[in-house]
């Protein structure tokens, strides 16, 4: 018969050892746990909390019932989710939006980050930095108000320049086929600045060494910034690579409830204004939850293709 | 293989002058070592001589040519970086050829001249590692390699060795050495270390302030310093310097430090009264008398055995006093000693107001220049 005292003994000292460090830890560092208490919050009223709430995905969900008393109904939403046209074409949509975000949008930053690495005189740098930075701080709705104005068959910018050559006026907002140019371009145009801070900062951590090492070997600016500057912040761009294929699935959504129309539904309508119609104004919370949920898992999946496949081809990976 | 001339070199940055209007004439395959404590200028100088930095004023020439308005890329230099400045993203090989790439150099050459340089620097085995795998010799060694696959006129060296823990940094020196024995090209070496200094160079240029202080062999810059500054820079430890004033007595010319009267050489011009500093080095001042030597009276304080020598720390005239010593194998007499000797003709003097040597002493190195 063997003894299995000493090992559960052993256990319980191991535990009571941890736990006696982590106390010990805490009273030593407890500034360090209480500058991270903020954040550790936010996460658990924010993000954890709600995914109680996850549950109704599987349930018949009723507002007077309350999460825990309604039943549960297995795939149901699910099942009923794919078989809505409406729901495949938001997915369609949302793949073809991000994917085209990623192709358009993703390099922008890097390039405006290279661009204003090369400009040497500080006055101008920091003007021309402040321009493009500036789109960022400007609130969703300004944004779409902007995009609205400007694309305006009568009096917008856009077509007032295509009258210039003779062209005729284009109800942009309203012709499918220019909704997805229109909500990419305006989405760079407001974001690719602020995102280039990265990559600047990445470029400014590039031992200037390198640099010179390359001037005495004789390579050109080009060559310096395609042979040195590129690959050395690549380990940068591929963990923000990998942040935007985590978000791929989460298409700025405020801003084409903005700008989105029943007519233009046809190649702007994605998930999460999908789930807003569905969830706030019809009150569908259950299916609302059920494409949420798809959507969450889809893009879990997607962060950990790309980081895996990250780990393995460049050694950088966000775990 | 090249000459390098610098003429009256001066740098700015905007209103600060750092290099100070610089000579110096380095000659075909010798290798030169600027040496200076931080701030002195001398890696802005081997940064103009590289072209990194712009010349303010003055000339620079290799191989006769005027080299201030040529791109670095083409004064045929090539330079070894203090950070070994290779790109993290390429292995040993792809880092050795990035410079012969660049320069479109064919092929099938660039892959002789990798296999070359790898077997000479002995980095065969780690061709395929990228920098990060390689520990900080073996990154020294593929820095230099990189400098030595394009065969330039002239190396730089900019300290390449003080990134490395004591005892590489004597591998490394050797290895610089048999390589420049072996390469027999012009270098040119920064470093704050006076010892890689003294075991290096053919001539050394010690500068202080933006300004050469000498220019000469190691042992003669030893043995014959122009000033108190070169005096306590080159030799380790340190030359002892005491404040004192020339005074004449039946024995000739002494300096009264303390209790004791140290005799200075006759070589010392008579000007009693003078106010002078005395250097004594460490190394040369001995326990038991020698035929011409001064006794002085000291209160040791500690020994510090280094194995073969023992460095006492005594107080002369309440100024620290250095003596380095053989111990023959054991230190245990050398707790008593309370008088060690000063041989007269090891004793530099100094004016104490400009800091220059009064008198040379010791035979001359042939190859000594100053």
């Amino acid at each position: 018969m063997t003894d299995v005292s000493p090992p559960k003994q052993d256990a319980a000292a191991h535990w009571r050892r941890r736990v006696g460090w982590l106390a010990d830890h805490f009273r030593a560092e407890w500034q360090l746990y209480v500058m991270l208490a903020p954040m550790i919050i936010w996460f658990a009223v924010f993000l954890y909390k709600p995914m109680y709430g996850l549950q109704i995905a599987f349930k018949d969900y009723s507002v007077f019932r309350g999460i825990a008393a309604s039943p549960w109904v297995g795939f149901e939403h699910f099942e009923t989710l794919f078989s809505n046209p409406q729901f495949l074409r938001a997915i369609k949509n949302t793949i073809v939006i991000s994917t085209l975000s990623l192709i358009f949008g993703f390099p922008v930053p890097i390039l405006l980050a290279l661009m204003f690495n090369e400009i040497l005189n500080e006055v101008y740098k920091r003007t021309a930095q402040t321009i493009v930075y500036l789109p960022h701080f400007i609130s969703t709705v300004i944004i779409a108000g902007i995009v609205i104005t400007a694309f305006s068959p009568s009096a917008g910018i856009v077509n007032t320049v295509l009258g210039w050559f003779g062209i005729d006026s284009i109800y942009f907002l309203i012709k499918p086929e220019w909704f997805r140019p229109i909500f990419i371009g305006s989405g760079i145009w407001q974001e690719a600045g602020f995102s280039s801070i990265v990559f600047l900062a990445a470029i400014a951590g590039v031992n200037p060494s390198l640099y010179e090492s390359a001037v005495v070997d004789g390579a050109s600016r080009w060559q310096m910034a395609w042979k040195i500057t590129i690959p050395v912040i690549m380990p940068t761009i591929i963990i923000m690579l990998i942040i935007r294929i985590g978000n791929l699935m989460e298409v700025g959504f405020e801003l084409i409830i903005l700008l989105y129309q029943p007519a233009t539904y046809q190649t702007a309508d994605v998930i999460n204004t999908f789930i807003y119609r569905q969830g706030l104004q019809s009150g569908q919370y259950d299916l609302a939850a059920a494409a949420g949920f798809f959507n969450a898992v889809v893009a879990f999946v997607l962060v950990m293709i790309a980081n895996s496949l990250s780990k393995r081809y460049s050694r950088t990976s966000l775990w | 293989m090249a000459t390098v001339v610098l003429q009256g070199v001066y740098k700015r940055f905007g209103a600060v002058e750092v290099v100070h209007g610089i000579d110096l004439e380095v000659s075909e395959n010798e290798f030169v070592v600027l040496v200076g404590p931080s701030g002195c200028g001398k890696s802005t100088t081997l940064r103009m001589i590289a072209g990194l930095e712009e010349i303010s004023e003055g000339s620079l020439s290799i191989d006769g040519r005027v080299m201030n308005r040529v791109a670095p890329k083409d004064r045929d230099v090539a330079m070894v970086f203090q950070n070994y400045a290779l790109y993290p993203h390429l292995n040993v090989a792809d880092n050795i050829a990035f410079g012969l790439r660049i320069r479109k150099v064919p092929k099938a050459e660039i892959v002789r001249s990798i296999r070359e340089i790898a077997e000479v620097l002995g980095l065969v085995d780690y061709l395929d590692r990228r920098p990060a795998d390689l520990s900080g010799g073996q990154r020294q060694r593929v820095a230099m390699g990189r400098a030595i696959v394009r065969h330039p006129k002239v190396f730089l060296f900019d300290e390449p060795l003080s990134n490395l823990d004591a005892k590489l940094r004597t591998q490394m020196r050797a290895e610089v050495h048999r390589l420049h024995n072996r390469l027999a090209v012009t270098s040119i070496y920064v470093t704050h270390d006076q010892v890689e200094a003294m075991t290096l160079a053919d001539r050394i240029v010690v500068m202080k302030d933006g300004r050469i202080e000498q220019i000469g062999a190691p042992m003669d810059l030893f043995v014959n310093p122009r000033n108190t500054f070169v005096a306590g820079f080159i030799g380790s430890p340190p030359m002892n310097q005491f404040r004192g004033t020339l005074e004449i007595g039946a024995d000739g010319q002494a300096v009264t430090l303390g209790n004791s009267r140290i005799a200075v050489p006759a070589s010392v011009p008579k000007c009693p009264g003078r106010e002078v500093v005395l250097g004594i080095r460490p190394e040369h001042v001995v326990t038991a008398p020698t035929g011409n030597s001064s006794p002085v009276r000291v209160a040791l304080d500690l020994v510090e055995p280094l194995g073969s020598d023992a460095l006492l720390h005594a107080t002369l005239a309440g100024e620290p006093f250095v003596v380095k010593v053989d111990t023959h194998g054991t230190i245990g007499h050398l707790a008593g000693i309370s008088e060690v000797h000063v041989p007269t003709e090891a004793v530099k003097v100094f004016d104490a107001g400009t800091g220059r040597v009064l008198h040379r002493a010791g035979p001359r190195p042939e190859n000594g220049s100053d």
